[in-house]
């Protein structure tokens, strides 16, 4: 007499099976469903009101919310790659350091430390037209000017992008160091030997071997930089005028303050393609940059 | 034997005891045991009524326990999470005229359990405004909400500055009593970036609320009867427009679209802006020294007129019962208590405005009798400009609308679209809101 028994693989996986669909896979599924619903927390019953594909039509032909998605691809785009920039001149300065470079590492870390929400603040006020510190600061150079920095559409996007380059620079300058720890010093010093400058060295040795670190930290940050929404929220809520909307601050306010979950969880899975798509990018950069210096497989 | 005598003893004046508590709580009933548990709004100015809490505690024998004490928004939003969840067992909720139509279904139709004659001692409209679908969903507090105009003085004591405004504008230079009179003075005194002649909201529902008693000042409404929005009529583009001159003129600052209330205050009381249309709860904040530069430079008059009329966008808070309460009479008596006159009293001596007839009296005739010639000025501008107030439409899509419509209203402050472009885009999308939600 067998008794049939599951497999031992399986029960070994099993937490983490359960755990994983409890706190993952059921809210996923929930979302997704009521993405097909008219569902209103005010309401909860309209949870159970089927529309289809409803959400979904209404956000494809709702040039706001594609405004708001090209605004959101743009902003990470320049975020990203300024952030990166900067990281990458900061981590390869730290790195040259020898007396004190520990602490100069917990120092360049101090911007990640703030909430979000306290960053906001902080250039809300630094910002602000009429008493922040920047006009105040040109005006008292002489310039009697009162520059619309919160409100004006590209300025907006300026203060925007400078408060969250200022708080999460660091994080790429953080990885790009471990990177620059990591470097085998033998190829460095074989190139010195045979007369590289000191461009041709980081341009053809210390770049190649700091990619995989840059498109890692990439990748944790486009996924990650949606915690620019509570900047966003607080210095501008989107506005004015639409001029800073992105995709955070618009399903924030449909989800919770319009109170319609199902309309804005719609527009969750249409910009999840949007991370998805980011993420593809650069897994595959990663790859290539691997394989470049050896590392494939 | 003697046993059961002591205990029979102890039983009867126990009672005894228990029969006179009853009586001093009589008012207010006896609920000993009984948990109240509520959730309010929080913040320096309502903390004052809370402090009676305790008095109705000794009352009645019950205890409140307050499970959440945030500002309006968070609340809301704990509120709408707490209908999506089924979580309403808490008995107490604070309310909002503008918000409460949202809550559908969460909270008790006072009419049943407040007597008749108690409802009829607070002011009609707010009563009303406390209505929705013909169910009385909160009473008032004393935290009632109009808008009237505050201003320097010294603007108007500059003979100098009267006769530059006379040969400009060709009459004579006075507290403005009408809404254009108050665009020539605003452009007149600004002087960019020092000083600005007036500011307004610039975002979410504050702007809303203020262009649509600006476009009911100008003879139209921001919904018909139907609920269908016509504020994009003519009447509501005067009332646009005269945003848009204001911001075009620079006579108000550039980031004024980024306001709300306690910028505008700040605002005002840092002495940099001549006209201020604002709250009652800022009184005493403007003409007090020590947080003012204003102070003792502050006038404040009736909100002035549009072409048609004058108008207030008022709002109130107040208390409601959830339908899930446990003990909703426990619920209803703390409820009548912090609305009590006495409460209201007490809380209105701190500068807000009451919801109560008796207590408007009482404070109009206490400030006129008293020696704070200020505070006698600024309630009586106050009691006129509530004769105009009017609350915004009690249907759960108020606050959907209006974000729909302020992005649109910006739009055509900061010259991104015309005035009938933006109107007309925002009155189609609230059109398919209403649509949607099945009003037509």
């Amino acid at each position: 007499m067998t008794r049939r028994r599951l497999p031992e693989w399986f029960l070994l996986l099993l937490p983490a099976i359960i755990v994983i669909a409890a706190v993952v896979l059921i809210p996923l599924i929930f979302s997704l469903y009521s993405s097909f619903t008219p569902y209103k927390l005010t309401r909860p019953s309209t949870l159970w009101t089927w529309v289809g594909t409803y959400n979904y039509e209404k956000i494809l032909t709702d040039a706001k919310f594609w405004t708001a998605f090209g605004r959101t691809v743009l902003f990470l785009t320049i975020a990203l790659n300024l952030e990166m920039l900067l990281g990458l001149g900061i981590a390869l300065m730290v790195n040259k350091v020898t007396w004190g470079q520990r602490t100069l590492r917990t120092v360049v870390m101090f911007p990640m430390m703030f909430s979000p929400i306290l960053v906001g603040f902080q250039f809300k006020f630094i910002f602000n037209d009429n008493i922040g510190l920047v006009n105040n600061a040109l005006q008292s150079m002489g310039f009697n000017v009162a520059l619309p920095w919160l409100v004006d559409g590209k300025l907006a996007m300026f203060s925007i992008l400078f408060a969250e380059v200022w708080m999460s620079t660091s994080v790429f300058a953080i990885l790009i160091l471990a990177g620059l720890f990591a470097i085998p010093r033998d190829p460095l010093e074989a190139a010195k030997v045979d007369g590289c400058t000191p461009f041709q060295s980081f341009r053809h040795i210390t770049l190649p071997f700091l990619m995989p670190f840059i498109y890692i930290a990439m990748t944790i940050r486009s996924l990650d930089v949606a915690r620019a929404y509570d900047i966003v929220q607080i210095m501008t809520g989107g506005g004015p005028a639409r001029r800073t909307e992105l995709l955070w601050t618009l399903m924030s306010r449909t989800g919770y303050v319009d109170a319609r979950m199902g309309l804005a969880n719609a527009m969750g899975y249409v910009s999840i393609i949007l991370s998805v798509v980011f993420t593809i990018y650069f897994f595959r950069k990663l790859t290539a940059a691997r394989a470049q210096i050896g590392m494939e497989g | 034997m003697i046993k059961s005598n002591t205990l029979k003893a102890l039983l009867a004046s126990a009672a005894v005891f228990a029969v006179s508590e009853s009586a001093l709580a009589s008012e207010w009933g006896s609920f000993d045991g009984v948990t109240v548990e509520a959730k309010l709004i929080g913040g320096q100015q309502y903390e004052g009524l809370y402090g009676r809490i305790a008095d109705w505690e000794a009352a009645t024998g019950a205890k409140v326990e307050i499970i959440s004490k945030k500002s309006h928004f968070e609340i809301d939003k704990e509120i709408k999470s707490d209908m999506a969840a089924g979580t309403t067992s808490w008995c107490v909720g604070s309310n909002h005229s503008s918000f409460a139509p949202q809550y559908e279904g969460l909270y008790v139709d006072l009419n049943g359990l407040v007597a008749a004659e108690t409802i009829a001692e607070f002011v009609p409209g707010n009563i009303g405004a406390s209505t929705v679908g013909g169910e009385l969903l909160m009473l008032p507090r004393a935290q009632f909400d109009v808008s009237v105009l505050y201003y320097l003085k010294s603007n108007y004591e500059d003979a100098d500055k009267s006769a530059a405004f006379k040969t400009e504008y060709g009459y004579d230079l006075a507290v403005p009593d009408t809404w254009d009179q108050v665009k020539d003075q605003a452009i007149f005194f600004s002087d960019p970036p020092n000083f600005y002649g007036t500011q307004y909201a610039g975002k979410d529902e504050a702007i809303v609320g203020r262009f649509y008693e600006m476009v009911v000042a100008e003879g139209g409404n921001y919904l018909d009867a139907d609920k269908k929005p016509i504020f994009n009529s003519e009447a509501g583009q005067r009332a646009l427009q005269w945003f848009v001159d204001l911001y075009e003129a620079k006579a108000v600052p550039a980031g004024t679209t980024s306001y709300v209330w306690d910028d505008l205050g700040q605002g005002f009381a840092s002495g940099t802006i001549a006209l201020n249309l604002d709250w009652p709860g800022w009184a005493g904040f403007f003409n007090d020294p020590e947080s003012s530069k204003a102070a003792g430079n502050v006038g404040v008059v009736v909100q002035p007129m549009g072409s048609v009329t004058r108008t207030g966008w008022s709002g109130h808070h107040g208390f409601s019962v959830t339908n899930d309460c446990a003990n909703k009479e426990a619920a209803v008596s703390l409820v009548k208590f912090l609305t009590s006159e006495e409460s209201q009293l007490a809380e209105s001596a701190g500068g807000s405005l009451p919801t109560r007839s008796a207590v408007w009296k009482a404070n109009v005739a206490a400030a006129q009798a008293g020696d704070d010639p200020f505070r006698a000025e600024s309630l009586a501008a106050f009691a006129k400009g509530a004769e105009f107030a009017f609350a915004v439409p009690a249907i759960p899509e108020w606050g959907e609308t209006t974000n729909i419509v302020y992005p649109e209203l910006q739009a055509a402050i900061l010259g991104d679209k015309t005035v009938k472009e933006a109107l007309d885009d925002a009155a189609e999308a609230v059109d398919e809101l209403m649509r949607e939600s099945g009003y037509y």
